[in-house]
């Protein structure tokens, strides 16, 4: 049962990451696995743009990383959530829920 | 304060490695994104793809690759840049948290210091900000460097700055060709005024009288309209005003309509053509009201004519001409005219002063003499503060060992101190501004009015990065003294001996501190004492009359009465109102009051002198007195008479004369019914008075002569009424008295004898009282410099002082051990202090009033005033190691 994937609406790329790493610390190959099995290939993230946000949330603040061994042996950066990181991402959450309530409460009763 | 440790790796903080490069960065950003496309490539070949083919697909699979590694390595970049800012600031951050916690510690030596620090910089802030603004703003005129002021000069008569008659002006101006223009005016400071009438009260405004080209010369833009033109000048279309800023906004409420406005000066309509900027009062100090064509004006009485000298001359210099050139041209003209004219007799030559001399020239030397006595004070201030930072490591010299000893790197300890002093400098420079605030506050209200150019004495931005500037340098003075001291190899000697390596040559470095504390505070005390000494010797010279209870007023008799027989009728009554006033014992008046001009100059030829020669007579000073004037003024009568009733109009003009030009022209006779010749007459003299110092207490008593104003008189009156009580009591009733007579009567001034009289010394008193304030200041830290040192010299030696006590050691002894201390330092002090005082007195006789710089006596003073001083400030650690108790004190260790 083969439907295109849907692209992600801005922003919410550095949620999903965000999410996945409050999971557990992991790698960028890991990480784009995670959200794979998690949308059931429903959403698309393109690897370029995972890495450009890890860069970007590890800038500010929201992530961190070091460099550690992966599963077979070879030198990978490893990512993990901040604290500032888990405050933004509830937040997060909590505006896009809202948003799309507000959303559906009108597509669903018109 | 949210700094996230955890982002900077410890190690790398720890260790301040440098930022990795950029190169690095890249690398780091392709191994990263290497691993991923491998993971890819493997999951893809698992699934079933060939590996040739999976390698691309991953590629296709992952996006834009060069975009993704150049975004991500900015983004890096910019996070390792950010973190290293962070760093950096962090430990700036610490080591201010650190600073405030040991400030804190110490409540009491933070509010010494910072207290110390304040006085220093506030006395320096304050000072500076006078400096800035009568000294170092540039004057408000265009190309100021080539303005010059020129005096007509008569060396014959030793007179270096005479005043230039409108005739030889014009001469002068038409003749010459080094000046690009040159112009005059007629200004005498409380004198000049015109009376404003029209909308609201009467007011007496402050004027100057523009001659031709004397805006022009000095080429300041107008802030509103227009200045003079040479059309304004002429008969008839002279009714023009230009308005100063000060009286633009008081009196017309800055309205900008204000250009074509009409308003009415001593009774005749002038329309308004400009209003000068806020910064240009010249030819006033501080404020002027309005400017006036000289045309109009015919400057009191004084006719246009050779003999009349009132006009002061201003020239712009054309480009490349020299001061020396233009002298020597100017020269050459009024030595022609010298020549040529016989009234110009001896005027032979000018006398050119660059403008800002002739403006600020007289306060130069006093200011930087104050500037100089501050810069001492901050220097004591440092060298107090350092002491006591000194005292303080000293104390602490065990816990910086310990920091040392557990890794923290000498640069670091140097830099925890420095953060200390500077925060300390830095404090205590805020403190200072506050205090300058109110020192200028002050400054304004006393004597500042007796500065040129301190209109606006304001803290501004300069004043404040001068305040700045030298904070941190007092900081870096104060903090790096002890600092370099501490910082000495000498830690691991503190810590392992107790009593460690710095006792011994710390103690050594806060003597010198010491000595050098109480050899700048005698400096500063001789100063101030030579100003004050100078000071009082000032204000006990006999002025020749009594200034106590004695009245002034200040007016002219309106061009209304302009009739001769009006004017005298006016004058009289005048007087006569104010000696019904209740109180009032006699009212006397002068055309110049003492300190307000000094008449003007005549050579009457004496007939049958056997000193002076006809046609080499000495320059008189003609004074226009009413008959009471001198029992008014209780100027003494040395022989003769007074002027009667009878001396009037019709009967024989007769003079009376001062003790100086009696004994200049009939030495050893009297002088009493000798005559003078001036032009073909004779004239009788009646009288001779005690002298009077007509220009201020420190100038030379001139020869005088006196004429009633029955017989000739002049427009200005400057009336004295002596009184019973306070004069300034009978002031509104003085005032209502004139006012009866014409209620349209303006009146300049109302004050006191003594009033003009101490203006006259306000420089003086104002440097003398500053200098006594500085050396108390010098004083204080001083002392309290010997007293920190010897009670830390006695905490330090308790055990010492309990084991003399121990073996029986006398009070005495121990009492004279500790004072012995602190004599010793004071009188090295005071020895290189007193050295210094008489290197510098030099630049102090300049501002002295008939005294020796170096004077014995105040030398003598300032000694005995330190040493009394360090006495004082020894016996009190004296008597605490008194206190000590032998066994106590050697328990402790």
């Amino acid at each position: 049962m083969a439907r295109e994937p849907l692209s992600l609406l801005q922003g919410t790329a550095d949620v999903l990451i965000l999410k996945a790493l409050a999971w557990k610390p992991m790698h960028g190959y890991g990480i784009a696995v995670w959200i794979r099995q998690r949308t059931e290939n429903d959403l698309a993230l393109e690897d370029a743009a995972l890495y450009q946000a890890l860069h970007r949330l590890e800038r500010k603040g929201w992530v961190e990383s070091e460099w550690g061994v992966s599963e077979n042996n070879r030198r990978a950066k490893f990512y993990s959530i901040a604290k500032s990181g888990r405050q933004h991402l509830r937040a997060e959450v909590v505006e896009l829920r809202r948003y799309f309530d507000a959303l559906f409460r009108v597509l669903d009763t018109a | 304060m949210t700094v996230p440790h955890e982002e900077v790796p410890a190690a790398r903080r720890a260790l301040q490695l440098p930022r990795r490069t950029r190169a690095r960065v890249r690398a780091a950003v392709d191994e990263e994104l290497e691993f991923h496309l491998d993971m890819v490539v493997a999951e893809l070949v698992a699934a079933g793809w060939q590996p040739a083919d999976a390698e691309g697909e991953a590629r296709r699979r992952f996006g834009d690759i060069a975009y993704t590694r150049d975004y991500c390595s900015a983004e890096s970049l910019r996070r390792e840049r950010g973190q290293h800012r962070m760093a950096t600031f962090d430990e700036l951050f610490r080591d201010l948290k650190f600073t405030a916690r040991t400030l804190l510690r110490a409540p009491g030596f933070t509010l010494i210091v910072l207290f110390t620090l304040a006085l220093g910089i506030g006395a320096n802030t304050a000072i500076f900000s006078v400096v800035r603004s009568v000294l170092l703003e540039p004057l408000p005129f265009a190309a100021p460097d080539r303005l010059v002021r020129v005096w007509h000069a008569n060396r014959a008569d030793d007179v270096s700055e005479g005043a230039v008659s409108e005739p030889d002006y014009i001469d002068w101006r038409r003749e010459n060709t080094v000046a690009e223009s040159m112009g005059g005016f007629f200004f005498a400071d409380g004198q000049t005024s015109v009376d404003f009438t029209g909308d609201g009260a009467p007011q007496d405004l402050k004027a100057a009288l523009a001659a031709e080209e004397f805006f022009e010369t000095l080429g300041t833009a107008p802030a509103l309209g227009r200045t003079f033109t040479a059309e304004d000048q002429l008969e008839g279309r002279n009714r023009v005003v230009v308005l100063g800023y000060g009286l633009w906004e008081s009196r017309f409420g800055s309205a900008p309509d204000i250009i074509g406005r009409r308003i009415t000066l001593n009774g005749e309509p002038f329309s308004v053509v400009g209003v000068m900027p806020r910064n240009f009062t010249y030819p006033a100090d501080q404020q002027l009201d309005v400017w006036i064509p000289l045309s109009y004006f015919g400057p009191d009485d004084i006719g246009r004519v050779r003999a009349a000298r009132f006009l002061q001359v201003i020239a712009r210099l054309k480009p490349g001409v020299t001061e020396a050139q233009f002298a020597s041209a100017m020269n050459t003209i009024s030595a022609r005219l010298a020549g040529a004219y016989t009234e110009n007799a001896g005027w032979e030559s000018v006398t050119v002063k660059p403008m800002r001399e002739s403006i600020v020239g007289s306060v130069q030397r006093p200011l930087s003499l104050l500037l100089g006595a501050v810069a001492l004070v901050l220097l004591i201030t440092c060298v107090n503060v350092a002491s006591l930072l000194l005292t303080r490591a000293s104390a602490r010299e065990r816990e910086l060992a310990v920091r040392s000893a557990l890794g923290a790197g000498r640069g670091r300890i140097i830099r925890q101190l420095l953060t200390e002093s500077l925060t300390l400098a830095l404090l205590g420079g805020a403190l200072g501004v506050g205090l300058a605030m109110f020192a200028l506050r002050a400054l304004a209200r006393s004597s500042a009015a007796s500065l040129p150019r301190s209109i606006d004495l304001s803290l501004d931005g300069t004043v404040l990065a001068f305040t700045l500037v030298i904070s941190l340098l007092s900081g870096l003075l104060f903090g790096l003294m002890p600092t370099l001291r501490v910082a000495g190899p000498s830690l691991e000697g503190a810590l392992r001996g107790g009593r460690g390596a710095l006792g011994k040559s710390g103690g050594r470095l806060r003597n010198a501190l010491v000595i050098a504390q109480v050899a700048l505070a005698v400096v500063l005390i001789t100063a101030a004492g030579l100003t004050t000494k100078s000071l009082l010797r000032l204000l006990s010279v006999d002025m020749g009359f009594n200034p106590d209870n004695a009245l002034v007023v200040s007016m002219g008799v309106p061009e209304r009465y302009s009739t001769p027989g009006a004017a005298l009728t006016y004058y009289e009554s005048i007087l006569e109102a104010i000696r019904q006033v209740p109180g009032v014992r006699a009212v006397g008046s002068v055309r110049d009051l003492p300190t307000q001009g000094n008449g003007e100059m005549r050579k009457p030829d004496p007939v049958g002198s056997t000193t002076v020669q006809p046609g080499q007579s000495p320059p008189v000073y003609l004074h226009h007195v009413s008959k009471d004037y001198f029992t008014a003024m209780e100027i003494p009568l040395k022989s003769g008479r007074f002027f009667e009733p009878t001396d009037r109009e019709g009967a024989p003009v007769v003079f009376l004369v001062n003790e100086t030009m009696a004994k200049l022209y009939w030495p050893g006779e009297d002088a009493v019914g000798k005559a003078i010749r001036m032009g073909p007459q004779e004239f009788r003299i009646v009288g001779v008075v005690g002298d009077v110092r007509q220009r201020g207490p420190a100038e030379a008593v001139d020869p005088q002569m006196f004429i009633h104003i029955a017989q000739n008189r002049r427009s200005h009156m400057g009336i004295v009424a002596r009184t019973d009580g306070d004069p300034l009591a009978l002031a509104t009733a003085v005032r209502q008295a004139i006012w009866n007579v014409d209620k349209d009567q303006t009146i300049s001034s109302v004050g006191t004898l003594n009033d003009l009289v101490g203006r006259a010394v306000s420089r003086p008193r104002l440097l003398a009282s500053l200098l006594v304030l500085f050396g108390l200041l010098g004083l204080t830290l001083g002392a309290l410099g010997i007293y920190g040192v010897l009670a830390f010299a006695v905490s330090q030696r308790r055990q010492e002082i309990g084991v003399r006590v121990a073996l029986g050691a006398s009070p005495r002894s121990v009492l004279g051990l500790v004072v012995g201390q602190g004599m010793k330092l004071s009188a090295a002090g005071v020895a290189i202090g007193i050295a210094g005082a008489a290197a510098l007195a030099g630049t102090l006789q300049a501002v002295l009033f008939e005294m020796p710089s170096v004077d014995p006596a105040t030398f003598a003073q300032t000694v005995a005033v330190l040493m009394g001083a360090a006495l004082l400030a020894s016996w009190l650690p004296a008597r605490r190691a008194l206190a000590i108790d032998p066994a106590t004190a050697l328990r402790e260790e």
